[in-house]
């Protein structure tokens, strides 16, 4: 219900930021510069010259057409086929770096809670500590000197997608390919929160095996595996949904480091540079994008809550 | 694409995988591969002015004539032979017979007329307007659209989109009679074109080899153009730049483009040199701001040109300092120097203290160059130390007058600062150098202020901004002194020294001297090529003694590339390249 609302909001900061930051968007530091009379003529054409003129210009494509305007940064490219292309390769990195963090989170994290203290809860601990605390740029270079560079176990780049294949080859190779590129940028992207979700379940699943309900269905002569499994980790796993609602659309929308480092054409890099060259129609499209994304996957979350504890109930 | 983005995420992931394009080549055959270190900012060849933009259409569009693949001389391409009127201001091209768009229409000369009225026309905002204005009355035309399209801009308020859409079509048929009438670019068959000029211009055909002078598929194009009912302005046809629309003249047609990926050009069986082509077709890819990345894959042979490493980057100093054979090191016509602003007050009203001559040369003066290039740029003795605003070495005929420019000098600089009343740098303080962050810039000005504050007692505050805040500041002259670079686009010192003349909108420093505007005046009018570039040289003697910038170095480019294995590669001074002569083994 409030999402429009919200979405309100922040588009009218975005709007009221982007338009007060200094800096004109079709000013170079460098080169050539158009005559006085273009540099006009372009701020008339994409209504840069009021805010107003520039505000409704920009609601009336976007609410009717669904159009977000042009690239200032790219001449001949629209917001749309730029959003169109990237997210689907940001989504698609993110899922992965996902899939990853919690793989790993899930193991490290219970492997430390019920070995408390032993060489494993060590272990999954230091991978927590490396994982939260190492840059990805600094995991990202290493990742692919190694993977890439020496091991020669990954390909260097630049990012596959299907139907986007040199050779002929089927949706399921180019799949394939994709795969293998996705490794190592899903590894890097996703060390951070696999650290932080490890962290969230240890300490959830050392609270709740202490607790008096498992206790009863230890008493109850429930198989450890059953006790972990159906009992406990539903509980101890609450606190990771809600960190996954902003830690997906964070993932899913790109990240500039990672995408910078592996070559792969997503939008987090766009984002940082619609900011850096003022592209305001840019930046609006994909601000909207973000916290759509944001909100939704809030959310679902919500309501995987209420099924994953059926003590909440969603009105 | 017309989706609205309502939570929108899985939508499209869903939708993705049906693009199904057919991008790169067959295997087994040459092609050449390498990395663009940008993504394409446009592929329409009147709008670009960036190089790798500038690369891709000399590979798609053949202009009149092209520059030989050393870039020392001019020969003929689309136009097969031309006249010059004895007073050297009547070109006439005449085409050849065998020259075809890649849909099959032939070129003719009304295409090229079509081109060049566009980059006149204020409605395509052109970076290289300028460059048109030798042409007679080109100037004027551009005025005169550009006042059209602001009458249009204020009357159109009043009308509904439909009737100022019409209003803006009937206004463009009112501009394109006025071009016909008062330009001098003329088709006068199919296959001649006729440009006058309003002086007689020696490196005029070097203009016509470069890429916004290259011809449109008029017939293509002109008919589907739309117009804008906010500002009156002719717009292109949707998409037209898009493989499979795009029409080329050139050796290569567009075969793909992904523009956060790749782009791929395939030979265009329409050239009429198709025979003589070396390779199969060129892949570029774009990796932006990603030499590691780039290099790596170039170690692995997946590519086989890096054209555009970044010389200010440790990375290339590396690079250059292990002396590989396939590391290519050219001294580029740019030059990297700090802008002086020379008016007599600060935008706030402040007393200007650089608008003293001898100040300006004195901060010059104390400007250690060789430690620069030594300790920040790292290049050493690779990369010339400035003294002149022209790089030497590099114009026929031409050798600017380095011994009116400034060294390093602290002593003669203590002496002028004194002279000028600014005795061990007292009332200078308060002076800040502006540059733009994240391109090293930052060590550069950080060296300088402390050179200056050790030598000259000018302590400056050092004022980093982001770049088009930087940008907006330096070109509405609200800096004291700002970092700044140049390149030269086409051989003649006019491509430099324009820069300072009176009015010229990159004029960034202020300067003023009347005697520079008269020099520059007087080598318009001079058709004996020796002294006219003795007038030119005099005037640039002038300014290096006013000093409006301190000069500190010129750039170097660097490529990587096997010898062996890529062939008629000719790395040079004005980076033209004739990638369809280039041949590729592995």
């Amino acid at each position: 219900m409030q999402m429009p609302l919200i979405l309100a909001v922040i588009f009218g900061v975005t709007f009221i930021l982007a338009w007060v930051v200094p800096g004109n968007p079709l000013e170079r530091p460098e080169g050539q510069r158009p005559p006085v009379e273009v540099q006009q003529a372009m701020l008339r054409q994409y209504r840069l010259d009021s805010p107003w003129r520039f505000l409704g210009g920009y609601l009336e494509g976007v609410v009717w057409r669904g159009d977000f305007g042009p690239s200032l940064q790219d001449a001949n490219q629209r917001v749309n086929d730029i959003i169109a292309r990237g997210l689907p390769v940001s989504a698609a990195l993110g899922v992965g770096a996902l899939g990853f963090a919690l793989l790993l989170g899930l193991l490290a994290g219970v492997v430390g809670a019920l070995r408390p203290g032993s060489i494993w809860d060590g272990m999954s601990l230091g991978v927590a500590l490396v994982g939260v605390s190492l840059p990805t740029f600094v995991t990202g270079a290493v990742l692919l000197a190694v993977g890439a560079g020496i091991l020669k176990w990954f390909p260097i780049g630049p990012w596959e997608w299907p139907g986007w294949a040199v050779w002929e080859r089927s949706w399921w190779q180019d799949c394939g390919q994709m795969m293998r590129h996705m490794v190592l940028p899903a590894v890097t992207l996703g060390a951070a929160p696999a650290a932080y979700i490890a962290r969230l379940i240890r300490l959830g699943l050392a609270e709740v095996m202490g607790s008096d309900y498992i206790r009863t269905a230890v008493a109850k002569g429930l198989s450890p595996r059953q006790v972990l499994w159906r009992h406990a980790l539903k509980v101890a796993f609450l606190p990771v949904l809600s960190f996954l609602a902003p830690a997906a659309a964070a993932a899913m929308t790109g990240s500039f480091v990672v995408e910078q480092v592996f070559g792969i054409p997503g939008l987090g890099e766009r984002f940082v540079r619609a900011v850096q060259n003022k592209d305001q129609f840019l930046i609006l499209g994909l601000v909207l994008v973000y916290s759509t994304m944001l909100i939704v996957f809030n959310l679902i979350v919500d309501v995987a809550y209420a099924w994953v504890d059926p003590r909440i109930e969603v009105d | 694409m017309r989706t609205i983005y309502i939570g929108v995420g899985l939508l499209v992931l869903a939708l993705a995988g049906c693009d199904g394009r057919d991008p790169s080549a067959e295997q087994g055959k040459r092609q050449l591969r390498f990395v663009s270190s940008a993504r394409h900012h446009t592929l329409d060849p009147q709008k670009m002015s960036w190089l790798h933009d500038i690369r891709v259409a000399e590979c798609l569009f053949d202009p009149l004539v092209r520059m030989t693949a050393d870039g020392q001389k001019v020969e003929p391409a689309t136009a097969e032979r031309w006249e010059i009127s004895a007073d050297g201001k009547t070109y006439t091209f005449y085409l050849r017979g065998d020259a075809y768009w890649s849909n099959g229409q032939a070129v003719t000369a009304g295409d090229y007329v079509f081109a060049w009225r566009r980059a006149m026309l204020a409605d395509f905002a052109s970076d290289y307007a300028r460059l048109f204005f030798v042409i007679a009355g080109a100037e004027d035309f551009f005025g005169w659209r550009s006042g059209q399209l602001g009458e249009f801009a204020g009357a159109a308020g009043k009308l509904g989109p439909e009737q100022a859409a019409e209003k803006a079509k009937e206004l463009y048929g009112q501009a394109v009679a006025q071009f016909a009438r008062t330009v001098g670019v003329r088709a006068v068959n199919d296959k001649t074109l006729e440009v006058k000029l309003t002086k007689p211009t020696p490196y005029f055909l070097e203009l016509v080899a470069f890429a916004p002078f290259a011809p449109l598929a008029a017939a293509d194009l002109e008919d589907r153009m739309t117009f804008s009912p906010d500002s009156g302005m002719a717009q292109m046809p949707a998409n037209w730049t898009e493989p499979g629309t795009l029409v080329s003249n050139g050796p290569y047609r567009l075969k793909g483009w992904r523009p956060d990926r790749d782009l791929e050009m395939a030979p265009n069986d329409r050239y009429y040199a198709r025979t003589e082509m070396a390779n199969d077709g060129i892949v570029e890819y774009f990796m932006v701001d990603n030499e590691q990345n780039a290099l790596l894959r170039y170690q692995e042979g997946e590519v086989d040109w890096l054209p555009d490493l970044p010389t200010a980057k440790p990375i290339v100093a590396d690079l250059v300092a292990r002396n590989r054979p396939d590391g290519h090191l050219i001294t580029a016509a740019g030059t990297y120097f700090y802008n002086f602003n020379c008016r007599p007050t600060f935008n706030d009203g402040r007393k200007n203290p650089l608008s003293d001559r001898r100040v300006r040369r004195a901060l010059s003066l104390g400007i250690d160059r060789q430690t620069i290039v030594d300790k920040v740029t790292r290049l050493g003795s690779r990369q010339p130390i400035a003294r002149s605003f022209i790089p030497p070495g590099m114009l026929a005929g031409y050798e600017p007058p380095v011994e009116e420019g400034a060294g390093f000098e602290p002593e003669r600089a203590r002496q002028l600062l004194a002279e000028a009343g600014y005795a061990g740098g007292a009332g200078l303080d308060g002076l800040a150098i502006s540059y733009n962050t994240g391109a090293g810039h930052e060590v550069v000005a950080q060296q300088i202020a402390a050179t200056w504050k050790k030598e000259l007692g000018v302590a400056v505050k050092l004022e980093g901004m982001e770049s088009k805040v930087f940008g907006d500041k330096v070109k509405k002259q609200d800096y004291a002194i700002a970092r700044g670079s140049w390149f030269g686009d086409y051989r003649d010192p006019t491509t430099f020294l324009d820069k300072f003349a009176q009015g010229n909108g990159n004029n960034d420093a202020a300067y003023r001297n009347p005697e520079y505007d008269a020099l520059l005046k007087q080598a318009e009018g001079e058709m004996d090529v020796a002294k006219r570039l003795e007038v030119l040289r005099g005037a640039e003697a002038i300014m290096l003694a006013d000093q409006p910038i301190g000069p500190i170095y010129h750039y170097v480019r660097f490529e990587l590339f096997d010898p062996a294995k890529v062939k008629g590669l000719t790395p040079n001074t004005w980076n033209h390249n004739r990638l369809e002569k280039v041949a590729v083994e592995r």
